[in-house]
């Protein structure tokens, strides 16, 4: 028996065993006293509620939306809102912190002076308080009545309104679609092992294939165009409102910057350190060898900072998507505002904060793996490097 | 614009040069000729300027006072003139610095692309004709990180002479290299050397600098101490420095 105990084997599968065990217990003993607390207060747990309607309503939703529809299809609304409010951040911050990143780097001494001082201001106040620093300044831009105008673009403090094409809601989903397709088939026809064709001959096709998808978009809002109104809606003012184009609201506008700015502080960090870690070495041969500085950076040092960056990006999207959340300080419903009012209203709190966390969950987990998958792939190849 | 082969007078041609890094001389007054076709070897102690003069050759550093001129075209801030020089003037580097995120062939066939305007079809002859001659044909789709060290010199050699340079420049190609590895090397740029490539190599491989140089040049503290051909610097060198440097590589 002693002897049993000092097998390594064994002291790990028995370790383990305690391990797991003791988790086990402590979720079953939480899952029994939390029903006993809700079937005391008279609250029914499960899902059922899903499909009962809500009641109340919400400020922003790209789909269809009323207080008669039930609590999944708000839930799926949430996570459709927080999805777009973090792909428009992300590119923002990432476009930011591109920039940014860059001045960092540069060789003049103003622009890595103005870099620094940025990344110093942003990165070290808190996304709260910044949240809130942009919803006053927007809040507090003119009325309607004297707002800022420029290229069609009016500038208030009901938010900002953009020319918008005049075009049926499915038309604009299909040109979406399009415009996708644009970016995503020619990336695909570069990698797929299933042409023929060598990949440094495909050229030609990749850009066949994006002009053909941006043709189709262009094709299908001019097709899907409203009778009897010009193609690009100009926003107007009609009496004490605005009419026409389309209104980005205060509250995503808010958090869009927000979340540029600060996130774009982090991001400009990790570019910098990524155009950092690219070797001296390799810089020199590709200029001794006759490439220009423009060369230089496009086929060497970008595509090398690239693949020194994307695993710390990555955590950095994961970190920012979660940021989304502060959606609820200035009433933007995102998904996690919307569970919040689920809990409000209907009462359901585990179930409700056990949706969020899946949702979360398969949102970040997701994004990881699709950086993962790019990051095997264009990972360099071999052990062999020096220098 | 360099015309190669028409323009007269040496190859490089190098005159008073200075170089300040701050406020530390690293190049004195050196002064250097080196014609078409002619072999250099450069040696001296550690510090002594070696990679800093070559460097200035094709601006990779940037020369404080004097004059080089490489194929007749002086090296000043003109730009097209650097350019010009650099499409000229091939380097091979003491850690290869080949590109680890393309093949062995997209190395050797990125510059005559881009900046010779070669059509790939072309290029790609070209790189595989040099991956030839520097015997490994076979590696061509591999990635640098998948070679050995040898291997990845050879292939900054083959970048280099794709892009059919007038000089190759090397600053200490095979020291960073196993021992069983430099011969490899130094075979391949012995077979450039006998087909009569000017070049200009810093290396402490003395058996290699009596095999094909036609100048020994030694350099300590920034300056040119002493240059001869090979026979003569290794036999009857005068200078106190170079005969001390001598008997440290030579010696055991
Ligand atoms: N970027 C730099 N900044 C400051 N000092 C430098 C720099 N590069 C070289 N030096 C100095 O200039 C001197 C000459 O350097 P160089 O690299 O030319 O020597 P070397 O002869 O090639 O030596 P080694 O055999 O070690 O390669 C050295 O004293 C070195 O410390
Ligand atoms: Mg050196």
């Amino acid at each position: 028996m002693v002897s049993l105990l000092r097998n390594q084997k064994v002291r790990n599968a028995l370790l383990q065993v305690l391990y797991v065990g003791s988790i086990a217990a402590m979720v079953l003993a939480g899952i029994a006293i939390a029903r006993q607390n809700l079937a005391a207060q008279g609250i029914t747990s499960g899902f059922d509620f899903l499909f009962k309607s809500t009641g109340w309503d919400l400020n922003f939703s790209l789909l269809p939306a009323t207080a008669n529809d039930p609590y999944w299809w708000y839930f799926l609304i949430g996570i459709i809102n927080t999805l777009f409010l973090g792909t428009v951040g992300l590119t923002l911050a990432t476009i930011v912190g591109t920039i940014v990143g860059l001045a960092r780097t540069s060789s003049n001494e103003l622009a890595r002076l103005l870099g620094r001082t940025y990344v110093d201001i942003f990165r070290n106040i808190p996304l709260i308080l910044q949240v809130f620093f942009w919803y006053a300044v927007i809040t507090h831009l003119p009325t309607p009545r004297a707002a800022h105008e420029g290229w069609g673009f009016l500038l208030t403090s009901r938010g900002l309104y953009i020319p918008f094409p005049n075009v049926s809601s499915a038309a604009l989903a299909a040109a979406t679609l399009a415009v996708i397709a644009a970016i995503a088939l020619p990336i695909w026809l570069g990698r797929t092992s299933r042409l023929s064709l060598p990949v440094g001959q495909r050229g030609g096709i990749q850009l066949a294939c994006a002009a053909a998808a941006l043709a189709c978009a262009a094709v299908v809002l001019v097709a899907g165009r409203l009778a009897d109104l010009p193609l690009l809606d100009f926003p107007a003012l009609q009496g004490l409102n605005l009419r026409g184009g389309l209104r980005i609201p205060p509250e995503f506008a808010t958090l869009a910057i927000a979340i540029a700015i600060y996130g774009g502080s982090y991001i400009a960090e990790i570019v910098r350190g990524g155009f950092k870690a690219v070797g001296k070495g390799q810089v020199e041969a590709a200029l001794s060898l006759g490439l220009g500085p423009w060369r230089v950076f496009m086929l060497v040092r970008l595509p090398l900072a690239l693949r020194a960056m994307l695993p710390i990006l990555a955590n950095q999207y994961v970190w920012l998507m979660k940021a989304t959340t502060m959606g609820i300080a200035v009433g933007f419903t995102d998904f996690f505002m919307i569970v919040a009012l689920t809990i409000n209203h209907s009462g359901q709190t585990i179930e409700a904060i056990g949706i969020l966390m899946a949702g979360f969950l398969a949102i970040n987990l997701s994004l990881a793996a699709i950086f993962n998958r790019i990051n095997k792939a264009i990972a360099l190849k071999g052990n062999q490097l020096r220098g | 614009m360099i015309s190669g082969n028409r323009s007269s007078g040496p190859a490089v041609l190098i005159e008073n040069l200075d170089k300040y890094y701050g406020t530390f001389q690293a190049l004195r007054k050196v002064s250097l000729s080196v014609d078409r076709g002619e072999r250099i070897v450069v040696c001296g102690p550690s510090g002594s300027g070696k990679s800093t003069m070559i460097r200035c050759i094709n601006r990779l550093e940037q020369h404080n006072g004097g004059r080089i001129t490489v194929l007749g075209t002086e090296l000043n801030d003109d730009v097209g003139n650097i350019d010009g020089i650099r499409r000229e003037v091939g380097m091979v580097f003491q850690h290869f610095n080949l590109f680890p995120h393309m093949t062995v062939l997209e190395n050797c066939m990125l510059a005559p692309m881009i900046v010779r305007k070669v059509p790939r079809a072309d290029a790609e002859a070209t790189a595989r004709r040099y991956l030839e001659k520097v015997r490994i044909p076979e590696q061509a789709m591999k990635y640098p990180g998948q070679l050995s060290g040898g291997q990845q010199q050879r292939v900054a050699i083959a970048r280099a002479l794709c892009m059919q340079p007038e000089i190759m420049l090397f600053d200490e190609p095979t020291s960073a290299l196993d021992p069983e590895m430099i011969a490899e090397v130094l075979d391949v740029i012995v077979t450039l050397a006998s087909e009569g490539m000017t070049m200009i190599c810093v290396t402490h491989e003395m058996g290699f600098a009596r095999r094909v140089a036609d100048r020994v040049i030694f350099m300590d503290g920034g300056e040119i101490v002493e240059q001869a051909p090979p026979d003569e610097f290794f036999t009857f060198s005068r200078n106190e420095r170079t005969r001390q440097f001598l008997s440290q590589v030579l010696g055991h």
